[in-house]
């Protein structure tokens, strides 16, 4: 038993464009919450890079795996790693050996010319030179460790290029919400228009403006946080299926799994609350420029 | 009670009118006859609280509409209903959608009360079954019957009507002054604006009339109703009810 409402009168009055402009909308705040979370996700091209990096500590020879392991182990808590391992000296001439072929006659008389070494790959996070100075504080004190190899002055102008990169990225992001605001903005003035007989005949029979305005906005904020939750549902299980099924996609975004952690599912609700606010603002600000105050 | 004092109006740097006086008690129905361009329009304006009128007061129940609070204002507004000159009348728009509206004004109605009660209000008028109909669609006649349902619609305390009579046709002014003086003894206040008196209410009435600006004024009372047939009828009239208090 349906009893109308203030709250709802857009979709009360004209439902027939209110679904349109909603579909509309749905489909921008899904792109832009794909665009969000692919972000939040791959930290723009921090994860990709990371998967790539490595810093390597060459040890000493004759150190004993043992203690090659402690190493990698001791470096792998440090924050901004995410994975060490320690390569022992066979496993790192069998590697020189598929690397450069034909250059096995430098293992004279059957000894291992090669060290152990330990690979540290980073956080998509800590893919910064804080990240790389903090390892390679950890480990040039090491007496075992010979040489730490981060890549060096080429790899300052790779961050540098990254960090343009990121910036680009998250342009991106800020343009779609610009113009996701201008068209919540344009709509909201499309409706407001259309509903200006009926607001003059509810004001006709003592109804006050201010209460419209306000009864709207709150149904404009609830259908705002319905419209966000559906699109951002659907865009974040698109993404888990893609980062299940498409590996150049896991490449950069990260496995499915870590789509349940909180860090990355808070930022997630906050963009919902953002973009049914930014929805409710923008029948505010639709309804203001109608209906200015103290007309 | 509505009471206007001594109100004048000027339009386009001319005026209209000034001294009108008017008081307009419970269970009365006024016609307020004037020549076309004589402002009748703009005195329903200035009695219902829309217009400030350029001298003069309008009061009600006891309070200023202009310099009492805002508050009063609106609620007068919200205990009166107004059947304006024309009906705008929006491609595509039904009557259905006037009842929402109205529903909306009034608030807290279920969907099958609406439609219960804009059924009843549309046989009132002789509309049956026009729910669906477009407004555009209908003549002048129907279009005033129309809007004078939809303001029955809040059974208003208080009913401005503006050419409502002229509009409706003269086949229905029989039908159309019954209901008026049915809704007068159900003590609401009625203001019609009209050209003239109708003729098909002289023979029955014949009313004389009071002067004001260029207005003739005539006053009809309601008879007061026997205790006993205001108790039968309640329950089954179509257009009682309260408006928002």
């Amino acid at each position: 038993m349906s009893v109308p409402s203030l709250w709802w009168i857009d979709w009360t009055l004209h439902g027939g464009p209110m679904r349109r402009e909603t579909a509309g909308r749905f489909l921008f705040c899904f792109l832009a919450a794909l665009y969000f979370l692919a972000m939040l996700l791959s930290g723009g091209v921090d994860r990709f890079l990371a998967g790539q990096y490595t810093i390597s500590a060459i040890l000493h020879i004759g150190v004993p795996d043992d203690e090659g392991r402690g190493i990698a182990g001791k470096v792998a808590a440090l924050p901004p790693v995410r994975e060490a391992r320690y390569h022992d000296p066979e496993q790192a001439w069998e590697e020189f050996r598929a690397a450069y072929p034909g250059l096995e006659s430098l293992r004279g008389e059957g000894r291992n010319p090669l060290p152990g070494y330990v690979e540290v790959r980073l956080r998509p996070g800590w893919m910064s030179d804080e990240g790389i100075a903090e390892v390679r504080s950890a480990l040039e004190p090491v007496s075992r460790v010979e040489k730490v190899l981060t890549g060096g002055d080429v790899m300052r102008s790779l961050l540098r290029m990254k960090r343009w990169a990121n910036v680009l990225l998250w342009s991106g992001f800020a343009l779609v919400c610009v113009v996701f605001l201008a068209i919540l903005l344009m709509q909201e003035k499309a409706r407001t228009a259309r509903l200006l007989p009926e607001v003059s005949f509810l004001a006709g029979r003592g109804v006050p403006e201010g209460r419209i305005a306000s009864m709207r906005t709150a149904g404009a904020v609830v259908a705002g946080i319905l419209v966000a939750l559906l699109a951002t549902g659907l865009a974040w299980a698109a993404l888990f299926l893609a980062a299940r099924h498409l590996p150049p996609v896991r490449v950069a975004v990260g496995s499915a799994e870590e789509m349940f952690d909180a860090g990355f599912l808070l930022p997630a609700a906050l963009f919902i609350l953002c973009a049914a606010m930014l929805q409710g603002l923008a029948s505010l600000a639709g309804w203001r420029a109608t209906f200015p105050k103290g007309r | 009670m509505i009471e206007a004092f001594r109100i004048g109006a000027v339009s386009r740097d001319r005026t209209l009118w000034e001294g009108v006086d008017l008081a307009a008690g419970t269970g009365e129905m006024w016609v307020v006859a004037g020549p076309p361009s004589s402002g009748k329009t703009v005195l329903l304006h200035i009695l219902r609280g829309e217009r400030r009128p350029d001298s003069g007061d309008v009061v009600v129940d006891g309070e200023s509409l202009y310099r009492g609070s805002p508050e009063h204002n609106r609620r007068f507004r919200a205990l009166s209903g107004v059947v304006p000159e024309s009906l705008p009348a929006e491609p595509g728009k039904t009557l259905r959608e006037l009842f929402l509206l109205s529903a909306l004004a009034l608030g807290g109605l279920t969907e099958n009360e609406r439609e219960g009660r804009m059924g009843d209000l549309l046989s009132l008028v002789g509309l049956s079954g026009a729910e669906n109909v477009e407004i555009s669609s209908l003549s002048a006649s129907e279009r005033a019957r129309a809007a004078f349902a939809v303001e029955l619609f809040r059974s208003p305390r208080y009913l401005f009507l503006d050419m409502f009579l002229a509009n409706a046709g003269r086949e229905w002014a029989d039908r159309m002054g019954a209901l008026l003086r049915a809704l007068a003894r159900e003590e609401k206040t009625i203001l019609l604006m009209e050209r003239r008196f109708p003729d098909e209410w002289q023979a029955q009435i014949a009313p004389s009339p009071l002067s004001a600006g260029p207005f003739r004024l005539y006053r009809l009372a309601a008879p007061p109703r026997a205790p006993k047939e205001k108790e039968q009828q309640a329950p089954v009239s179509p257009v009682s009810g309260t408006a928002e208090g």
